[in-house]
């Protein structure tokens, strides 16, 4: 344990597969590779994310890591994979606000695993707060002139990634909160979303920073509200919903767990290394880029984190009526 | 004279010795995946992301788009010669490819595979270097209502223009679309048809259909007759396209560059829409069009300059507005954003190198596809030669892997051995299987854009006839089914349609 310790503050600095050879010739792990099970299909954030970690980790720890894309039904299947592998640290997955928060309520007894209890949590990679954006020509400028549209004869529309999004849901709350049903605009994909939006068929919409970032910097879009507790330093200027009179949070986020039973000097290096790596200036500069935060959790705060999200989503997706049971 | 400044200025960027080399290594491999069925531009594109992590942008988007269309190139190959679609786009390919093949003519389908989607590459290119901000505005003009009106006009067209029984071939686009209901709904959440399978929640997989349906169909099929099992009937035939075929593809081919220019700007499905957008055109105006569902050059032609056309258009959106059209387009935009580099509008002027390289690199990507295929096709055209006991069973292990590979689930598998079954009956009953494979596209997004039409309408059923665009399409559409009924007006529509 206490080599293990050691050796994983030397490779924070140095990052020498060297030395990683020399621990699986002591018959520790990690000694084969590690399978990283990203449960989306190829291209999105969290597969770039997790090619990126992967890249990093793999330096770190001197083994190989395979990721490997097992998408489906709300990221419950790949995540299901996980939860039922052998728990010797060779098998991770991505786990995120779908497959971890949302998918559980939203396909209820169809979701073969508990997104806690039959997981080992290690940490938190990254949250990316929502943002509403608005075309220029809307005349959508702050939260209060999305309230009075809503309001109006008219209505309001607000384009999202998809029914039972994080995105969709805060649709959900903010008509509540307002006392007024917004029409929610699902589209497959936040992509045909945005477009919709800059072509101003749709007036706005609730998306991830990450997506909607580049639009917001050329102006394409107009940042209305940032959802999150405080602004964020890529852009100072966005009031938050707080701000704003709209007591609001919702971040979207992933992050790296293994199956429950995973042995704890496991987790616990694995979150020292990976919280090591997104401290290390590309990491943060690519993160800053894609618009999210780099997570900080100790592997039990990732997990009670995950408790709170999972107790904060189930009466949302009830309300929104997005059970697929 | 801009123009040509800046073009020079980008191929100064994409003819440096490194851009060049990682080009070839993406066309290269582009081939090679394309060739492969079931392996995919999506798996490889992120595969290979981590290396162009450390690569300067402009490399790293040379590399991954010379993948993308080189995939494109490749995938022409197992269609025509063995009836393998890896791709939407390949499926129309196979339906005269592979009756040429079959007819001894596999070197010429390959070659105007070839030389017609170079053609299309290079006039495309030029499109998007000449008007790619202009073209944008008519895409973000295409709203919900058009789309619905435009794929509503594809399956009336696909209905009117069936061989054979009609009344078959609209059976069969009813069976293709119900198969594309199948999984969430996109407005509601909802399960549809996924009879309690987690695998089914997002929807049927069109490459498990498309090659159960035409690759392993076929292969039962031939493993039926005894005597005929090889996939030639024993004749080679001649590498060199005749003079005869060169000039009636000529025409085919400008008609599916154009098509495919202009689909291809289209987000979502583009490439597909081109190719059977092509396929039926071709099937209707042109001059053998008799000879469709024998194995028409016009037939592979066409299709191929529109994909090829399509792919390279498709940047224009992801270039000029940051929105990807497609999946492989989403990986692009995040190896840039990885790179730092935000697509979109000023993405022109803030990165000339990387926008006018990209254009140049297009090119010259094209012209190395052109290079590497055309002295492949006496290659490829031998393998027919070896004995299909040896051959199947190889084919039937690459749909596998290559199946198994698009989710890394077995399940996909079993879709594809049911697929191919089904395939098998329905050749049996002679339904066939293309028309299902456009409602299986086209139906779903049919479906989606109709409710979001009638959602941002607000219930109002007029705005399919109050958008000019709209409008179009379903005039276009009421005159191809009146035409369908009466037959003595089919001949003034040839006409109309030529024109």
């Amino acid at each position: 344990m206490r080599s293990v310790a050691r050796r994983s503050v030397v490779l924070g600095i140095g990052a020498s597969p060297l030395l990683a050879v020399g621990a699986h010739a002591q018959g520790a792990w990690p000694s084969q590779s590690i399978r990283l099970v990203v449960p989306f299909a190829p291209g999105g954030t969290t597969d770039l994310v997790a090619r990126l970690i992967a890249a990093g980790l793999q330096e770190k720890l001197g083994v190989s890591i395979v990721v490997e894309n097992r998408a489906g039904a709300g990221a419950t299947l790949g995540s299901e994979t996980v939860a039922r592998a052998a728990p010797d640290g060779y098998t991770l997955v991505m786990s995120n606000i779908a497959s971890h928060a949302i998918s559980p309520a939203v396909y209820g007894s169809k979701v073969r695993y508990d997104p806690v209890k039959d997981f080992a949590h290690i940490a938190l990679v990254v949250s990316n707060p929502t943002v509403w954006v608005a075309n220029p020509r809307a005349g959508i400028r702050t939260m209060a002139d999305v309230a009075a549209r809503a309001k109006s004869a008219s209505g309001l529309q607000v384009a999202t990634s998809g029914a039972g999004s994080s995105n969709h849901l805060l649709v959900v709350q903010m008509s509540r909160e307002i006392g007024t049903e917004i029409t929610h605009v699902p589209f497959r994909g936040a992509g045909p979303a945005m477009q919709a939006v800059i072509a101003g068929q749709v007036p706005m919409m609730s998306d991830s920073l990450p997506s909607a970032a580049s639009h917001i910097k050329q102006g394409s879009v107009v940042a209305v509200g940032m959802c999150s507790a405080e602004r964020h330093p890529s852009f100072p200027d966005v009031p938050t919903f707080r701000e704003q009179g709209f007591p609001l949070e919702s971040d979207s986020w992933f992050g790296l767990s293994a199956p429950a039973g995973t042995p704890a000097p496991i987790i616990a290096r694995l979150n020292r290394d990976v919280l090591a790596l997104l401290q290390t200036a590309d990491i943060r500069n690519r993160f800053a880029e894609l618009g999210g935060t780099p997570g900080t959790y100790s592997a039990a705060d990732y997990n009670s984190f995950i408790i709170r999200e999972v107790a904060k989503w189930a009466p949302l997706v009830q309300a929104a009526g997005a059970t697929a049971d | 004279m801009d123009l040509l400044a800046n073009l020079a200025h980008g191929f100064g960027v994409a003819l440096t010795f490194n851009n060049l080399l990682f080009c070839l290594i993406g066309c290269i491999i582009g081939t090679a995946i394309g060739v492969l069925p079931g392996i995919g531009p999506v798996a490889t594109i992120s595969l290979l992301l981590p290396i162009t992590f450390g690569q300067p942008a402009t490399t790293a988007i040379i590399m991954l788009a010379g993948i993308y269309y080189g995939a494109q190139y490749g995938g022409s190959t197992t269609a025509i010669l063995l009836n393998l679609p890896g791709e939407v786009s390949s499926v129309v390919t196979t339906l005269e490819g592979y009756k040429m093949a079959r007819r001894g003519r596999a070197g010429a389908a390959l070659s105007i595979a070839a030389l017609a989607s170079f053609f299309a590459g290079c006039v495309s290119t030029v499109l998007v270097a000449a008007s790619g901000p202009l073209l944008t505005s008519v895409a973000l003009s295409f709203g919900p209502a058009d789309y619905f009106s435009l794929m509503l006009l594809g399956l009336i067209i696909s209905a009117v223009l069936a061989q054979g029984s009609v009344v078959k071939s609209i059976g069969m686009v009813v069976f293709g679309v119900s198969l594309g209901l199948v999984g969430t709904d996109v407005q509601t959440g909802q399960q549809r048809f996924t009879f309690g399978i987690p695998e089914l929640s997002d929807g049927v997989g069109f490459v498990s259909i498309a090659m159960g349906m035409f690759g392993i169909a076929e292969i039962i099929l031939n493993l039926e007759k005894p005597e005929a099992r090889t996939v030639m009937t024993g004749k080679v035939g001649s590498l060199m396209m005749t003079r005869e075929e060169v000039r009636r593809s000529i025409p085919a081919v400008l008609r599916g560059t154009t098509v495919g220019s202009l689909l291809g700007i289209l987000p979502g499905g583009g490439a597909a829409l081109a190719s059977f957008g092509s396929y039926m055109m071709e099937r209707k105006v042109s001059k053998g069009r008799h000879e469709f569902g024998t194995g028409a050059i016009e037939g592979v032609a066409g299709p191929e300059a529109a994909n090829n056309a399509a792919s390279q258009t498709s940047f224009i959106p992801l270039l000029t507005l940051g929105i990807p059209a497609n999946a492989v387009m989403a990986l692009m935009v995040g190896a840039l954003i990885i790179q730092g580099i935000q697509p979109g509008p000023r993405m022109v002027e803030a990165q000339p190198d990387l926008f006018w390289g990209l254009i140049a690199s297009m090119w010259l990507g094209n012209l190395m596809l052109l290079v590497i295929n055309l002295p492949m096709i006496g290659l490829w055209v031998k393998l027919l030669a070896i004995p299909y006991r040896h051959m199947y069973p190889a084919i039937l292990i690459f749909c596998a892997i290559g199946v198994y590979s698009l989710s890394n689930n077995v399940f996909d598998v079993y879709q594809t051995v049911f697929f191919g079954l089904f395939g098998y009956l329905c050749s049996k009953l002679r339904l066939e299987p293309a028309p299902m494979l456009i409602g299986f596209v086209l139906g779903p997004m049919m479906e989606e854009h109709l409710r979001r039409a009638m959602l941002l309408s607000r219930g109002d059923v007029m705005v399919f006839v109050q958008r000019p665009i709209s409008a179009t399409m379903l005039a276009i559409g009421a005159i191809a089914l009146i035409a369908m009924v009466l037959p003595n007006i089919r001949k003034g529509k040839d006409k109309a349609l030529q024109e």
